[in-house]
């Protein structure tokens, strides 16, 4: 899997107990990921922020981890398998 | 208020409308350190895994407990925060599920 890496992200709230949980799970397992606590925002950028975790997920709900697979070239085995198809 | 202090409180909240506390008291009371931050800074009890727009009129349906609790707790056996739950699922009897949101997203604007 040389070049290619998942980026995460963990959209949070600072008061969310399972969002604290789903937190400790990914540093337990060594995983680099980007990590947004949306409610400590300024107001201008939590209004931008909620907008983008809903393109995401349209309930809006916490925590939400998106997992976005970067496949450098034209990786036929790769880009099926990422995508699910046969 | 300490948030073991209203852990004794909504303890008994939960006995009277025939629901619990979650059985695991550490992240209950987690839960409730964030439910008091935010009336703190909203001055009322918005939930804390939802995220508040700091207007009450705004966020009435989220100020917990929420009015979604007992369809959720209906329907999954736990509210979405995982704060009340029923008997059966603090036992185990039913499948611990991630409880979706109910909120309209209409109301997250």
């Amino acid at each position: 899997m040389e070049g290619q890496k998942k980026k995460v992200r963990l959209y949070s709230l600072s008061t969310c107990a399972v969002c604290k949980k789903v937190k400790q799970f990914l540093d337990s397992q060594k995983i680099d990921y980007e990590f947004i606590e949306v409610d400590m925002l300024d107001s201008g950028e939590q209004w931008l922020t909620s907008k983008e975790l809903k393109k995401y997920n349209p309930s809006g709900s916490y925590p939400t981890v998106v997992i976005e697979e970067v496949i450098k070239g034209f990786d036929e085995p790769l880009l099926r398998k990422t995508l699910g198809i046969e | 208020m300490t948030p073991e202090h209203l852990y004794e409180i909504l303890s008994k909240y939960a006995a009277s409308r025939g629901q619990q506390l979650n059985r695991d008291r550490e992240f209950v009371i987690d839960i409730l350190s964030g439910l008091l931050n935010n009336e703190e800074r909203y001055g009322y009890r918005a939930c804390p895994c939802r995220l508040a727009v700091g207007i009450k009129e705004h966020d009435q349906d989220i100020i917990c407990p929420c009015v979604y609790k007992d369809p959720d707790i209906k329907d999954y056996g736990s509210c979405y925060c995982g704060l009340y739950v029923s008997k059966d699922w603090n036992e185990g009897i039913i499948e611990h599920r991630v409880v979706s949101e109910r909120r309209p997203p209409e109301r997250q604007e």
